[in-house]
């Protein structure tokens, strides 16, 4: 049955997210006639970029709500509301985690699969796009979304209702920085992984980037667990 | 619980912030019994209820339901079965409606009673297609206490349960849980600021009081050891500076004296007696007045 609530407290996010992508396409369809693709890249793959720049925001803003409604796994005098009913099922908190954490990784998945396969009906049909480079390109989207997805669940069991949403978006902010100021080395550099070294422009997978974003969100996800195990009781 | 206590808590303590909210909070509840938990407006009686539950770890001290401490994260999910449980906000998910917080709730309690389920979505005409922000809090609150009475609870600890609640809706709800602690022995703990309700349908009484328990025992015995004389001077009168030991407080208003005592009575009697023009009249006491007198002079 929490899998039951899982889906009630996402599917108006997941209706606002189809909503977003809707709005994605027709500023990308219009913008990305207009626009001069970025230095590297074709024509056609400049609709793919700025897609792409989009993603992050979009998913680490989705990723944050997502955790935002779920109850708190820590135990404070602020537990009020639904919380207080939740925490009182026979239930522990790891499955609640577990169980939360994993709706919105698959909300998420699941929008940018959308998404990829929108990019894939608008932009002009070339080499580069091609259907197996969408889902090339969804996968390395969602692995590398994957680790500022863990920064909102390790958050979670850590901060209040009102910091968790932002989670990802700071360190997503942190991370744009990180990459912009410094000479991030590829296989660390998320941000180009989901844009300039994306597979429909790079032709090649960020394997990188992706093991790195994955070994990110599973010391996040390890981190979180041990938080809510020692909460446990 | 070898010593028959269901719910046991010794020296807990709480603060936030560096504020206490339990002061070593010692507590007993019988198992079968009806036990009120009173207090004022941040006494401590949320964050008792919110230790025992498990949703908040205590400073120091223990807690135990069931005979096991509350603590115990392997067992915690078995206690928190067998428990019925009433919050204080009385909220639920706000995007469910009352047959899906039913549907919701059900598989986690295999004693789940159909029967009662039914019983009390007829009594509380809830409407099971609204959904929870569409109810009263009223509503919300009988929602509540079929989701903790339908779980086949052992125990239920109801935090201000009639909150919210009609007159007439009062009524039913107590007579219910009166028939429930009756039939099935189920222990109740439930904190309330109707005294009157309290003093219905309980048959043990713990006052806490900054977080201390300040008094607890039977309600009837409660009832028994305090006494209110009430003195009636003919003419006005200087009363004694110092009155017979068990004399808990002395309150004047014009020629009529009011003593609340809790033991001693006689030698009580006898004292405002030997005063010039006196009528002494004996009478019960009520909980309200045995609460407010230990909550003023604590």
């Amino acid at each position: 049955m929490l899998w039951f609530k899982g889906w009630l407290e996402t599917r108006y996010r997941m209706a606002f997210s189809l909503c977003f992508i809707g709005l994605v396409m027709v500023v990308a369809q219009i913008g990305g006639s207009k626009q001069p693709p970025p230095p590297g890249a074709r024509p056609d793959e400049a609709i793919a970029i700025m897609i792409d720049s989009f993603v992050v925001v979009f998913f680490s803003m989705l990723a944050g709500a997502g955790i935002n409604t779920q109850p708190a796994f820590q135990a404070t005098k602020g537990l009020h509301g639904s919380t207080l009913f939740t925490l009182s099922l026979p239930v522990s908190r790891l499955r609640l985690l577990a169980i939360r954490s994993t709706i919105g990784w698959v909300a998420m998945a699941l929008m940018i699969i959308l998404l990829c396969i929108a990019m894939g009906l608008i932009a002009p049909r070339s080499a580069s796009v091609t259907t197996p480079r969408i889902f090339e390109q969804a996968a390395a989207l969602i692995a590398c979304t994957t680790g500022f997805y863990y920064i909102s669940v390790l958050l979670g069991t850590l901060l209040d209702d009102a910091w968790r949403i932002w989670g990802s978006m700071l360190a997503f902010g942190a991370f744009w920085l990180l990459q912009a100021y410094t000479p991030l080395p590829n296989s660390l550099n998320l941000i180009r992984a989901m844009g300039l070294g994306s597979p429909i422009i790079a032709h090649v997978m960020p394997w990188g980037a992706m093991a790195f974003s994955l070994g990110l969100a599973a010391v996040l996800f390890v981190a979180a667990w041990k938080i809510a195990e020692r909460r446990e009781f | 619980m070898m010593n028959g206590y269901i719910i046991e808590t010794s020296q807990l303590k709480k603060s936030f912030k560096g504020q206490p909210a339990l002061r070593g909070l010692d507590l007993q509840v019988p198992a079968g019994s009806i036990f009120g938990f009173l207090g004022r407006n941040g006494a401590g009686k949320t964050t008792t209820i919110k230790a025992l539950m498990g949703l908040l770890r205590a400073d120091s001290g223990t807690a135990s339901v069931f005979g096991t401490p509350v603590t115990d994260a392997d067992r915690s999910i078995e206690i928190r079965r067998r428990i019925g449980f009433v919050t204080e906000d009385k909220e639920l998910y706000p995007y469910m409606t009352v047959e899906q917080m039913i549907r919701f709730t059900r598989p986690f309690f295999p004693k789940w009673r159909d029967d009662l389920e039914r019983r009390y979505l007829d009594m509380f005409e809830l409407p099971p297609k609204k959904k929870i922000p569409d109810l009263s809090k009223g509503m919300r609150s009988k929602l509540m206490l079929l989701l903790a009475i339908s779980r086949g609870a052992e125990l239920l600890i109801l935090d201000e349960p009639t909150d919210g609640l009609d007159p007439a809706a009062t009524e039913d709800v107590l007579r219910e849980l009166m028939a429930i602690a009756a039939s099935k022995g189920t222990t109740m703990f439930f904190s309330s600021h109707q005294l009157s309700e309290v003093e219905l349908i309980a048959d043990h009484i713990g006052i806490i009081d900054r977080g201390k328990m300040i008094v607890s025992g039977l309600l009837d015995d409660m009832k028994a050891r305090y006494q209110r004389l009430q003195v009636v001077f003919e003419n006005s009168v200087n009363l004694p500076a110092h009155w017979a030991d068990g004399v808990e407080s002395v309150r004047q208003e014009g020629r009529v004296v009011s003593i609340l005592a809790s033991r001693n009575i006689d030698a009580i009697i006898e004292q405002a007696r030997s005063l010039p023009g006196t009528a002494v009249e004996l009478y019960p006491v009520t909980l309200k007045e045995i609460f407010l007198e230990h909550v003023r002079s604590n």
